[in-house]
């Protein structure tokens, strides 16, 4: 039995917490989130705010790893034919002047094999990490990501990567309904708007943890088994 | 077509393809006596918009929409209920367990019916889901791509977990989402309000929302 102390509740819920059964998921760690030059940047956003979490995730990944923990990787792309684009997507990102598959200043934005598109060489996934490439916020809708999960037995899931209110919400949303026991790491997530951030993490915490628990990265590496 | 003045942008409504989908107006969610009034919650702040979403529903049934209402609820033997749902923070009261209006959260208990002001009529559709949201593990996703309904307008409870889950499914599977603003409450009214924003920020990044009389005069036929 180990537990991260955590807010509203020690993680996991019972205590079942191995390297066998968890999984770390930095969700969207992309140029075109969080590097110069790329969607959110062109979007006029407060660059710092997407990458405060770097660190913390970069020293969360290191711990794991050394204790042998699973590490998976997502990224938000579609294909270059943009056949995986609905079109109300599309349009409200036109309205905002970063339309999906319009040259940006990092490739097409938001197209897979793009450079704005991968994931930013400080967090690189190592050899044998999953990647996840999906076409939503969410990472379970059209990706294999539950069937890798289930075929692992993994029932752990720590959250990291931005942006805490869209595509971690998202996933946590997902990933608590299919059963999973999630934990988001505060310092390790970042949005582009502080309060929605803020109001993000609040909501995972009420009704004794409607979507699970929340903790911060120094704590969970010190407590991490 | 008709257009509602929606936030951030206009939002064309097509009756034709859309539908109205009210979430979990439960009895044990809304009612004095129920689940969430023995958590300790407030129920008249979510019990204040029955009128609102009855109007919504009125104007929905009046134009012919397609109508869809949602609860909340397991089977009575919990096979569909995770343990971490259950179990997590060691709560007083589990779903399952005897409550004021039955086993909580169980379907076919009184607690989990539809108040009597917002029931569903014949022909109108009623999801139990045994998640957050009303995509995953139920008919919702199947039934909406066999009628056809590419536009979703949200009524309901909670803002910030049920309805917002659901919406959140239903746009990364495409659909155009539109959230009743005074149709829909929480019982922390901050959340409520931070919900919205999360919806309309980056341009609509998770849909549209407009107040119920700017949809109601949209669902009126034209003459």
């Amino acid at each position: 039995m180990s537990t991260i102390k955590a807010d509203p509740y020690p993680w996991p819920y019972n205590g079942d917490l191995r390297p066998e059964n968890t999984v770390l998921i930095v969700i969207d760690m992309q140029t075109d989130f969080c590097g110069e030059g790329g969607y959110v940047d062109k979007m006029g956003y407060d660059l710092s705010l997407t990458r405060a979490p770097i660190e913390p995730i970069k020293a969360t990944m290191a711990a794991m790893r050394a204790r042998g923990y699973h590490i998976m990787h997502t990224r938000e792309g579609h294909r270059p034919d943009l056949s995986d684009l609905s079109p109300n997507k599309r349009w409200r990102s036109q309205q905002i002047g970063a339309g999906i598959g319009d040259p940006g200043p990092c490739g097409r934005i938001l197209v897979r094999g793009e450079p704005g598109w991968d994931i930013i060489a400080e967090l690189a996934p190592a050899p044998g990490e999953a990647i996840v490439d999906k076409p939503g916020k969410g990472s379970f809708c059209a990706t294999d990501l539950e069937l890798m999960l289930r075929t692992k037995g993994i029932e752990n899931i720590v959250l990291s990567g931005i942006t805490t209110d869209v595509c971690v919400h998202t996933t946590m949303r997902e990933a608590n309904d299919r059963g999973f026991e999630c934990l988001l790491l505060e310092d390790c997530c970042g949005a582009t708007d502080k309060s929605n951030h803020d109001a993000a993490i609040k909501m995972v915490k009420m009704q004794g943890g409607v979507f699970g628990s929340v903790s911060d990265s120094t704590t969970f590496i010190s407590q991490l088994p | 077509m008709n257009m509602i003045a929606a936030e951030p942008f206009d939002f064309p409504l097509d009756p034709a393809c859309a539908a109205l989908i009210i979430i979990d107006m439960q009895r044990d969610f809304l009612e004095p006596g129920g689940f969430g009034a023995a958590l300790g919650n407030d129920v008249s702040l979510v019990q204040a918009i029955v009128p609102t979403v009855r109007a919504l529903l009125d104007a929905a049934r009046a134009c012919g929409l397609t109508i869809i209402h949602t609860r909340e609820c397991h089977r009575p033997d919990l096979s569909d209920c995770p343990s971490a749902k259950r179990d997590r923070g060691n709560p007083a009261l589990r779903i399952g367990d005897p409550g004021p209006m039955g086993r909580i959260l169980i379907a076919g208990e009184p607690g989990a019916e539809i108040v009597p002001e917002l029931a569903a009529l014949p022909g109108e559709h009623v999801i139990d889901k045994p998640g957050k949201g009303a995509f995953y593990a139920t008919g919702l996703g199947d039934l909406l791509a066999e009628g056809g309904i590419t536009q979703l307008i949200f009524a309901g409870v909670t803002t910030e977990v049920c309805v917002q889950t659901t919406m959140r499914e239903a746009n990364d599977r495409g659909f155009d989402c539109l959230l009743a603003e005074d149709a829909t409450a929480s019982y922390f009214p901050e959340f409520r309000r931070a919900t919205l924003e999360m919806i309309r920020a980056q341009g609509a990044i998770v849909g549209w929302t407009a107040p119920v009389e700017l949809i109601a005069s949209a669902l009126k036929p034209e003459f």
